[in-house]
């Protein structure tokens, strides 16, 4: 399948700035999930509110473009009423870690079969550039001129402390381990997160001395650690500051049971 | 199994389960809430009989939302709360309107604000179902005074919300859904359902225009659908900075149901063409219904459906009225709309009866207030 | 097979010229039509992928692009001999 059978050509080029890492996001994804050889016409895909979640419009395919936070809550009515179809989210860290956090935690809990792609850019990009949940600490934005005073989230090892079947971290730097990554998201059965660290060279880096995309990408790859090469339990913790580190790869992989099969709706049909 | 035909006596809440069961309710999302929860428990005990999915979730908000999407899967689905938790889901309610998303809510009325009185009766909420989220939309709501209308209305909810695709409310209270009665389970039941893309519409069932209520694209199908609500033309393209496109879209989705509130009005009218009528619905219109039967010289309109206004039949009782009195458990809400219509209609003297607590206004009150007002 | 980039999709960020292993990519001094510099590539033939069919390896620029802008495209016999 070419890329532009699979986006919708017609609405090129899209509405992301230059350099945004959302369009890495698409290529991966798109291998992805021509890898795992699923169909177009059976899955849908659902967005909440920000740049991220634009993704799902420019897919060709269903779409449902929800309000800003609720996108876990929509797909899982969703999923639950036509479990035959595949559900996709696209989120990002605003979407899902804040306005959505209890969604999104109850989601990994209730562990319906949907696989969420979370792009966290670590700001709100599309309202002009706010501290997000993901904001390092002590770095700029426009709602921290003084540098951002909380701690962020990670949002991947609370979605392994609540239960998801799968979450795997990547920066948009690592491109080939993300789409590998996406891939077994998308065979998953269960609730799969894949957490994409991801540029916003307009809104992050430019406050934060990395306006060139290309200087985001390098602060990616030297600050960027392998789980599995982690040494210890402290520099598992993900801490997201330049003087600290971004932890990637996969965080967990198991097969607890998914909501539809323990309520046994697959048998309605 | 949905109940069979025949009499029982049950509570309100246990009606509009029933009611929900023979329109074919698939998916139901709750959270629990006074005075509304036996809905939700009904159906947790019912819906897995039904293949259907009952569903709790973490807060209202996400209850609305999962129904939504359930009614995208191609669900008939509902969800049912009170006072806090409908100002919980306002937001995504605007998103069913924007979106043209059939959802069928719930909202068992307590007194508010705030958390208020979570076991008592009042209408405060009428106003924010019709206003309640942003921007203009319009919405179908019906309040039943009977557990009998609990039944029959939910079905009504079911109906216009598929026909209409818009969000459909049934406002009942804690004094109706508490209520323990009659209710009698016809033979045959009127059900609706969607007018899917692709698929001939049934003549019957659809007495309005395609230009007006599009037809239903079904995920799975192919059909590449866009579902947004974000400002979107015909295709689901977003055109968020068109003001045409946004004006065409908002003007239709306000027509379809004011042009169609001969089909969807519902009312109840008592000794029409009296000197002195009442206008109530709800638990409210009980004792207005009490004198005005009783009371040849007292007429009562009793509004069933409250949303899109009943013009016409308000216009109708009061063209002979010389006095019109309103009921209502709130501060004057529907008051406002109702004494706006009935001026125009030449009725010069409309006043309120309004009655805040928990409690319906009794006959001797309704009395009390029509000795007043000079009628009786 | 060599990378090409269309002009009218590419925004000029100058991600493929950071990312690419082998430099094949130089950053731009025209203008597009988009109003970008987009862009140029400068060095085909040091690309992984020249002349090579069937499954190609790195990809990095392609997956990269944020704006889908660049793809495969077989090379002509004059530049396969470079």
């Amino acid at each position: 399948m070419d890329i532009f059978e699979f986006y919708r050509k017609d609405r090129w080029p899209h509405v992301f700035c230059p350099g945004c890492g959302n369009g890495t996001v698409m290529n991966c994804f798109f291998r992805a999930f021509n890898e795992a050889g699923l169909s177009l016409d059976n899955t849908v895909f659902v967005g909440g509110i920000g740049c991220s979640s634009r993704v799902p419009l420019y897919i060709n395919s269903d779409a449902l473009h929800t309000t800003h936070g609720r996108a876990i809550a929509f797909a899982t009515g969703l999923k639950l009423a036509k479990p035959g179809l595949k559900v996709v989210v696209f989120t990002g860290d605003g979407d899902l870690g804040a306005i959505g956090g209890n969604h999104f935690i109850n989601g990994c809990r209730r562990n319906v079969d949907m696989t969420v792609i979370c792009i966290n850019n670590n700001i709100y990009g599309m309202t002009g550039g706010q501290a997000s949940i993901t904001t390092p600490h002590d770095f700029q934005s426009t709602t921290t001129p003084y540098g951002n005073k909380e701690y962020p989230f990670d949002l991947a090892e609370i979605a392994v402390a609540a239960g998801a079947n799968y979450v795997a971290r990547w920066t948009t730097r690592q491109v080939h381990e993300l789409t590998k990554s996406m891939k077994s998201a998308l065979q998953k059965r269960g609730f799969a997160l894949v957490e994409v660290v991801s540029q916003c060279p307009t809104n992050f880096g430019r406050r934060n001395k990395m306006a060139d995309p290309s200087q985001m990408l390098e602060w990616f790859k030297s600050n960027t650690v392998r789980r599995d090469k982690a040494k210890s339990a402290e520099l598992d913790h993900v801490d997201l500051n330049l003087a600290g580190q971004i932890t990637v790869g996969e965080f967990v992989d198991r097969n607890r049971e998914c909501y539809e099969e323990l309520i046994g709706v697959e048998k309605h049909g | 199994m949905t109940i069979p035909p025949g009499e029982y006596f049950v509570q309100g809440n246990d009606a509009c389960v029933e009611g929900a069961l023979a329109s074919g309710v698939k998916f139901f999302a709750g959270y629990p809430i006074t005075p509304s929860t036996e809905i939700a428990e009904g159906l947790a005990q019912r819906l897995k009989g039904q293949n259907g999915v009952f569903l709790q979730m973490e807060d209202e908000i996400a209850c609305i939302s999962a129904v939504i999407g359930a009614s995208w899967g191609g669900a008939k689905a509902m969800t049912a709360t009170s006072g806090p938790g409908f100002s919980l889901m306002q937001e995504a309610i605007g998103y069913a309107a924007m979106s043209e998303t059939p959802v069928v809510l719930v909202n068992v009325m307590r007194g508010g604000p705030s958390t208020g009185q979570p076991t008592k009766a009042s209408q405060g909420d009428v106003m924010q179902t019709k206003w309640g989220s942003h921007g203009d939309y319009q919405v179908i709501a019906f309040a039943p005074a009977t557990v009998q209308e609990m039944f029959d209305l939910t079905v009504e909810c079911f109906n216009y919300s598929e026909k209409y695709r818009v969000p459909a409310f049934l406002l009942s209270d804690a004094e109706v859904g508490h209520m323990r009665g009659l209710l009698r389970v016809p033979e045959k039941l009127n059900v609706i359902d969607r007018k899917e893309m692709g698929i001939r519409r049934t003549d019957e069932a659809y007495d309005v225009p395609d230009d007006l209520v599009k037809p239903f694209p079904v995920f799975g199908k192919g059909h590449k659908a866009i579902i947004t609500g974000m400002t979107h033309t015909e295709t689901g393209r977003i055109e968020p900075e068109d003001s045409k496109v946004h004006s065409d879209l908002v003007r239709r989705l306000n027509e379809k149901v004011l042009r169609n509130r001969k089909d969807i009005n519902k009312w109840e009218m008592i000794g029409e063409g009296s000197k002195t009528m009442i206008i109530s619905y709800g638990s409210s219109a009980l004792g207005a219904k009490e004198v005005a039967t009783k009371d040849p010289n007292v007429g009562l309109l009793r509004l069933k459906s409250i949303w899109p206004l009943p013009e016409e039949p308000i216009a109708q009782a009061a063209r002979g009225a010389q006095r019109i009195l309103v009921c209502e458990m709130n501060l004057g809400q529907l008051f406002f709309s109702i004494k706006r219509v009935a001026q125009d209609a030449g009725c010069k003297q409309v006043e309120l009866l309004s009655k805040l607590g928990g409690e319906p206004p009794t006959p001797s009150e309704v009395r009390h207030k029509l000795r007043s007002m000079g009628a009786v | 097979m060599k990378p090409v980039i269309n002009p009218k999709l590419c925004k000029g960020c100058n991600i493929c010229v950071y990312i690419c292993p082998k430099k094949c990519y130089t950053k731009g001094t025209d203008i597009s039509e988009m109003g970008y510099f987009n862009a140029v590539v400068s060095f085909p033939e040091k690309c992984y992928n020249h002349n090579r069919e069937g499954k190609l390896i790195c990809e990095l620029c392609v997956l990269s692009c944020p704006d889908q802008a660049i793809s495969w495209h077989p090379e002509t016999e004059e530049e396969k001999k470079k």
